[in-house]
């Protein structure tokens, strides 16, 4: 027994000399969420940053959306969150409220943080309380994607920067009824869409406070709903029972325009570059605002796509910080990169990468110039419980009973209202 | 003398009890040694987790926060304000008396099809047995998906038929039977066990069935069944609670949203959302103690009608 003790207590002194000599390194974690594309291109930056910086070893967790929220949030129970993660606009400033990230102010004023080439614009979706804490890694929009050559074989006209939902439904009605194919694939039934048209119209989806609908003008739903049952009943645009069963949870890679089904096609401008890579090198792909509401402001703005955080349990934020750093400002970081999360927010660094685009990322590029120039105001993040009236309410109880024939229109949205509203003033 | 010779008496028999006691207690401690492995990841991983949602179902809980409690709110939204909570009720009931069900009778047709002794009856076995290999992996349900997708195996085949096949998972009404055709084409654990209780029936009461002049089915329903009735009674039990519990497979032939249109909105799957989509740890945690309750209700339900319809060849039968 005693021999045992002596063993174990050597081999314990003797490993933590071991330890003692390997204390020179820092050690960092990331966790960042999105799909295979995305996590090679940043594990080569990782790596590219640890050849340039010895001393830090990174060690990285990527995972798909929602796993990534989940091992957070029990990570952020248990008390170790890795140094650097990956943050949405929905859920910075919860997670600011709630502690767990690590104020960037200082870091920027000491220079570890160079925004030098950064407008002030694309800063502020990462400030809450005017203290910056989240770093924008990519800006995209919502957009539609129109098939030239769709367009051509139909004889339709492809549509100006500012059309309107009644140009939509025409052109969308005409593709069909000339060429059989969908005029538009799937996804313009969701909540995002919900929101944009009221932000298009002038106002938002919620209250300033988060606690309440923010509209009170039911009609301009209404209408949009109404629309499309108009389409699916056509068969313009694929019927409910065609989204579930062959584009909800799918990727952007089954999207209806790669195969050709359908003229045009809904998302946000990043997943241009993994459809265009599915549809085909040789495809005619065209980048348009979403269409907005009559006599509207844009339906879109510029979105703060992801952004990377110092959390509050890194026992080296300075490091981590230089690890942001050089995702923001280095040229041969982003050539990896290549704008998958979104448009760099240096401008040196969207310069520096101009000549190597593709066709795909051209687009994105020229597109989210476009939208700067003619885009409504960036609304405040979604409350708390967005996700549960997601969840619960929008889709059981109005969207689907609609859409499959089972629940009016008026009954649906007085029905969603109800609940909405229930669920938002609640604590 | 005699005060010393008892002392040595005493003191005799003291000693051996003593080490009797010694030994006894060493035994234990070994027994303990051995166990505590299997007892300490049981308390950490099994016992204290159940214990703590056993609190947390009382309380509110989003993981960023503590817990808050709030008595049996969760109950009371759960069973007066949550519409989807009943929905995801009648979904998984409808599953249990639907799909369970099936698997028994197809895993008895095939376990009867097997108890023969030709020559290949054991790849067969092994083959019918396959599916449930790869039971509840997620590459079948992946594959389930495409089978059963508006230009799947299954509507190609309906095609060659002239029909034209509905949108399994699309449609409301259809995609529930995804599942259970899932759940009926794996039946080969309870295949196994009905072999194994046919194997067991003695050939002497067939023997007799037949001299009274018994055709094939009024031996299986006067022999084989009431002699399986144990059995039956095993696979019944096991098969329900596991339907209870589905999850993996609703939650990839949906996607994990239980569309369309909650169809597919298993017990489970609905727990799962509330747990991980909405954050509501305390709420699902309260529905998890339902199921429990639910399951050992109807387990309770079998277990004391058994009584009037198990027949146990050990206690002599009647």
């Amino acid at each position: 027994m005693k021999k045992l003790v002596g063993c174990l207590l050597v081999v314990v002194m003797v490993s933590s000399m071991g330890l003692m000599a390997f204390a020179e390194d820092i050690e960092l974690r990331i966790a960042w969420w999105g799909s295979q594309n995305r996590h090679d291109r940043t594990i080569k930056v990782i790596e590219m940053f640890m050849k340039e910086h010895p001393n830090i070893k990174i060690s990285y967790e990527p995972s798909g959306w929602n796993d990534h929220w989940t091992k957070m949030s029990t990570q952020a129970a248990g008390g170790n969150l890795p140094d650097i993660m990956q943050q949405d606009y929905a859920r910075v400033e919860e997670w600011v409220e709630k502690g767990m990230l690590h104020p960037l102010d200082e870091l920027v004023e000491s220079g570890v943080l160079d925004f030098s080439n950064v407008s002030e614009g694309n800063l502020s979706g990462g400030m809450v309380n005017g203290k910056l804490y989240a770093v924008n890694i990519g800006t995209n929009s919502e957009c539609w994607l129109l098939d030239v050559d769709a367009f051509e074989k139909a004889g339709v006209a492809l549509p100006p920067q500012d059309w309107t939902l009644d140009d939509f439904e025409k052109i969308a009605l005409e593709i069909h009824e000339k060429s059989g194919i969908w005029g538009m694939g799937d996804g313009i039934d969701n909540e995002q869409r919900w929101k944009s048209n009221y932000l298009s119209s002038g106002t938002w989806a919620y209250s300033d406070d988060g606690k309440a609908l923010g509209y009170t003008d039911n009609q301009l739903h209404i209408d949009y709903i109404n629309m499309l049952l108009r389409l699916q009943e056509a068969g313009a645009i694929p019927s409910r029972a065609d989204e579930v069963a062959e584009f909800d949870g799918q990727g952007v890679e089954a999207k209806a325009i790669v195969s050709g089904k359908a003229a045009m096609d809904y998302m946000w401008s990043n997943q241009i570059v993994a459809v265009w890579n599915a549809a085909g090198e040789d495809r005619n792909i065209v980048m348009v605002h979403p269409p907005r509401t009559k006599g509207g402001t844009a339906a879109n703005y510029v979105k703060p796509g992801q952004f990377l955080s110092v959390t509050a349990h890194s026992k080296h934020p300075k490091e981590a910080a230089m690890f942001i750093d050089y995702f923001t400002n280095s040229v041969e970081a982003n050539k990896v990169l290549l704008a998958e999360r979104g448009v760099p927010i240096s401008s040196v660094v969207a310069e520096g990468l101009k000549p190597l685009l593709t066709a795909s990322q051209l687009e994105m590029f020229d597109y989210m110039a476009r939208v700067e120039q003619d885009s409504s105001p960036l609304p405040p993040p979604d409350p708390i419980k967005h996700a549960e009236v997601i969840d619960n309410v929008y889709w059981p109880e109005f969207m689907d009973p609609i859409l499959y024939g089972q629940m009016s229109v008026e009954d649906g949205i007085a029905r969603f209202r109800e609940l909405a509203s229930e669920i938002l003033a609640e604590d | 003398m005699k005060g010393s010779s008892s002392q040595d008496v005493i003191g005799k028999t003291v000693e051996p009890s003593r080490k009797r006691k010694r030994h006894y207690r060493h035994d234990n401690l070994a027994g303990y040694a051995f166990l505590s492995p299997w007892l300490i990841g049981f308390v950490l991983f099994v016992f204290l987790p159940i214990a703590a949602s056993f609190f947390l179902a009382f309380t509110k809980y989003d993981i960023l926060r503590a817990p808050r409690w709030v008595g049996l709110a969760n109950f009371e939204k759960m069973f007066t304000r949550d519409l989807r909570y009943w929905r995801s009720v009648k979904v998984t009931f409808f599953y249990v008396f639907t799909a369970i069900p099936l698997r028994l009778v197809f895993a008895l047709i095939c376990a009867m099809l097997l108890n023969t002794k030709r020559r290949m009856v054991s790849v067969y076995r092994a083959l019918y047995y396959a599916p449930s290999v790869v039971g509840t992996s997620v590459a079948v349900a992946v594959m389930w998906r495409e089978v059963f997708g508006k230009e799947g195996l299954v509507n190609y085949i309906l095609a060659g038929f002239g029909i034209a096949g509905p949108i399994w998972l699309g449609d409301p009404n259809t995609a529930i039977w995804t599942l259970i055709v899932l759940a009926a084409w794996q039946f080969g654990s309870p295949m196994l066990i009905f072999l194994a209780g046919l194997k067991q029936i003695p050939p002497e009461l067939y023997e007799s069935a037949s001299i009274d002049g018994a055709d094939r089915w009024r031996k299986f329903l006067h022999v084989t069944l009431p002699m399986l009735t144990s059995v039956i009674l095993f696979n019944m039990v096991m098969q329900m609670i596991s339907g209870f519990l589905i999850f993996a497979q609703a939650f990839i032939v949906s996607n994990g949203t239980g569309a369309p249109m909650d169809s597919l909105l298993v017990y489970a799957l609905y727990l799962y959302r509330q747990a991980f989509v909405t954050f509501k740890m305390g709420y699902s945690s309260a529905m998890a103690w339902v199921l429990l309750l639910v399951i050992a209700f109807f387990t309770a339900i079998v277990f004391k009608s058994s009584q009037y319809w198990v027949f146990y060849e050990s206690e002599g039968g009647e």
